[in-house]
């Protein structure tokens, strides 16, 4: 009904917890269940979830996380058979409920038959890890959207658009400049497209080769 | 645990900071406003009233303590009863607070109205009676339009500033609160060194006729001057290490509070008496100042301006701060579903939760025609029942989720919570037996509030019984897409 999901995370590790506050961030109504007791403080410190002591796969501690009302509960413990026993539980006990599982190797594909999403925090910090060492001008940042691509793009030295502001480039229907200044700012229309600077933009793939020959020359 | 993201609103209040926002709340437009009233009830007791309502709250203040420690939401009192009780109680807590705060800002309007006139008398601006102390009754009667056109514009001048910007809540608030509590330390100076002070003044305690129970209906009247807890958990996310600050400034906010009104009404019912307090009404405190407050010194003129200035301004800051309290309920009910949405939205150019405070602003305006006495009372109710419900949220969390973090915990479990209860329910039935002898109109107009709740609630039911399947269609089209 509302814009705020009751979103449950089980485990408060590093993974869960930044989890919890990416989503509380964005005015989501985050519950924590954690095991291990000084997780548990360090969580209550950050102010960011109502926090649970307990075994997530105990069912009377997710039922205290309130599963009843939860919009989504998402396992995100290191052991990827705890996370999948959370999953079936939450789904038993509240059918509609959409669960995620963190998973720790490929072969979780096919968890995807008993949960909603699976997701591989190793593999997504390996993506990373490649396009920094790569280096390269232009990276894909996320699959997130149907077809749209999220790149960063470096703005090559002497490219058309290099050193103009964004008012004096026309670029194609479909393109978004997003972010200014290394990812400092939303870019403004007198936001200067400096040669050496990447910038976060936004296209759709058929207008996607003009913005590159507008920004890589 | 240090993650490159920091919660939203920046953690920039220290102890200090959100010690005086309670503070600020309660000490100021209450004190000012509600000193007359209560003496005019309960006579040189008034001192055991606000002794006693002090107690009285400090039960339901552990019971915030608790919760806002465990529970991560800025709401105040609504975001800690949505998170356990169901749509219905949780909706009538919301609906009542809203209220509650609205009236008090309809309350702090109406003092501050009498009090501004009292200032531009010490100056001469107003039509000016020859003795100070003697005035208010015949001034205020003669003035009543003018006052009531002042408590209205003031609402609406603190309302448009609101909606359009939101300058106007920043934590300029400690800044304000020691100003007011300087303002009153000099007044409690004064008034102990004053010749007027006298202890005879308390000698009968309790006045002849009505006795001791006269008490009870006073504490009622003056409840709402101890309701600045809420407003320090309304601003939880932007404390610096709240599990122990939260609760720490709700006990340090109302100790302070119970030992600044103490001295305040002390000096008040000493220099002025009873009597003389009671007749000054809304403006007590401000005409026992300009009593003995040293006149001739220079720009101010009279010692007692101070005072009166006090009061202007502490009536001012509390109506700005309750019409952000009122519009933030409004907003998360919106949010929560639980009003209309738009009431959840912020305005696109404005950045302030735009509807919620121009319905708020409605409600306050209409009930600004209230007598100040309706107001406090009506007020005062609400906030009782508001907290009932806080004190039951408390112990449904313990027997529902024990095995919640809770970094702070309620000493002497469950003594408080249910001692807190019961005493609210006694306050709330003396209020509700004294409204029904003395003041229909309020108790109608309470009733009428629920009832009109009751019809929005089971409106709203309608209009969301469609739409939540339109969600669920989407959220499961979304589930489709991502696989």
């Amino acid at each position: 009904m509302t814009s705020n999901l009751d979103i449950i995370i089980a485990g408060g590790g590093r993974v869960g917890f930044q989890t919890a506050e990416i989503l509380a961030d964005r005015g989501h109504d985050v519950t924590i269940i954690e095991r291990d007791e000084r997780t548990v403080s360090d969580i209550a410190d950050e102010w960011t979830a109502t926090v649970i002591e307990g075994d997530a796969t105990d069912p009377d501690i997710i039922e205290q996380a309130g599963i009843e009302r939860a919009d989504a509960i998402a396992a995100l413990t290191g052991v990827s058979g705890l996370n999948l026993a959370v999953c079936l539980a939450a789904a038993e006990l509240a059918p509609d409920i959409r669960t995620v599982a963190r998973i720790d190797s490929a072969v979780g594909d096919a968890y995807t038959r008993f949960v909603d999403a699976v997701l591989y925090p190793e593999r997504a910090g390996a993506r990373l890890a490649a396009n920094e060492i790569l280096g390269s001008d232009v990276q894909t940042l996320a699959d997130v959207t149907g077809t749209l691509d999220i790149m960063l793009v470096r703005v090559a030295e002497g490219a058309p658009a290099a050193g103009k502001q964004l008012t004096d480039v026309r670029f194609p229907a479909g393109t978004l400049i997003v972010s200014d200044d290394d990812g400092q700012r939303i870019a403004r229309s007198d936001t200067t497209l400096s040669p050496g600077r990447r910038y976060v933009v936004a296209v759709e793939p058929d207008v996607a080769e003009e913005v590159m020959n507008l920004m890589r020359g | 645990m240090s993650g490159s993201q920091t919660r939203s609103p920046d953690a920039e209040l220290g102890l200090l900071d959100a010690t005086m926002i309670g503070m600020g709340a309660m000490i100021g437009a209450g004190i000012f406003v509600l000193t007359g009233l209560a003496a005019e009830i309960a006579g040189p007791a008034a001192i055991v009233v606000f002794a006693l309502n002090g107690v009285v709250t400090a039960f339901t203040g552990l019971s915030y303590a608790e919760l806002a420690a465990s529970i991560p939401k800025s709401g105040g009192g609504y975001a800690f009863v949505r998170e356990i009780f169901d749509d219905l109680s949780s909706f009538i807590m919301g609906w009542m607070l809203w209220f509650a705060y609205m009236i008090a800002g309809a309350l702090y309007a109406l003092g501050f109205a009498p009090n501004f006139l009292e200032l531009l008398h010490v100056y001469g601006l107003v039509p000016p009676p020859e003795q100070v102390g003697a005035i208010a009754v015949p001034v205020v009667d003669a003035a009543v339009p003018i006052a009531f056109l002042l408590a209205f514009v003031a609402v609406l001048g603190l309302v448009a500033l609101n909606a359009v910007s939101t300058a106007a809540s920043g934590s300029a608030e400690t800044v304000f609160t020691v100003v007011k509590v300087c303002i009153l330390v000099v007044f409690v100076g004064f008034g102990f060194a004053s010749p007027m002070f006298s202890g005879a003044e308390f000698q009968p305690l309790f006045p002849d006729g009505n006795g001791a129970a006269a008490v009870l209906p006073a504490m009622g009247l003056t409840f709402i001057a101890f309701e600045g807890y809420d407003l320090i958990t309304t601003v939880t996310e932007e404390v610096e290490n709240p599990r122990e600050n939260i609760p720490k400034a709700i006990f340090f906010s109302l100790a302070a509070t119970v030992v600044v009104y103490l001295a305040v009404v002390t000096v008040a019912v000493g220099t002025l008496g009873a009597a003389g307090l009671a007749d000054a009404g809304e403006a007590g405190i401000a005409t026992a100042a300009t009593s003995f407050m040293p006149t001739g010194l220079p720009i101010i003129q009279n010692g007692g301006a101070l005072i009166v200035f006090g009061a202007v301004f502490s009536t001012l800051t509390a109506l700005n701060a309750v019409v952000i309290a009122s519009s933030r309920v409004a907003f998360s009910m919106g949010r929560e579903g639980q009003l209309l949405p738009s009431f959840g939205q912020i305005h696109h150019r404005y950045g302030t939760p735009f509807v919620a405070i121009l319905a708020s602003a409605v409600v306050m305006l209409g009930s600004v025609a209230l007598p100040t006495q309706s107001a406090g009372n009506m007020s005062s109710l609400f906030f009782l029942l508001s907290f009932i419900i806080v004190n039951i949220a408390v112990i449904r969390l313990r027997r529902e989720r024990p095995n919640m973090n809770r970094p702070y915990t309620v000493p002497f479990y469950p003594a408080p919570p249910l001692i807190g209860i019961a005493l609210n329910l006694i306050l709330t039935a003396v209020l509700v037996e004294y409204l029904l002898r003395t003041d229909p109109l309020a108790l109608g107009l309470s009733a009428g509030w629920i009832g009109l709740g009751g019809v929005a609630y089971v409106g709203l039911n309608r209009l969301r019984t469609p739409s939540t399947g339109d969600t669920a269609a989407v959220d499961t089209e979304e589930d489709t897409n991502d696989q």
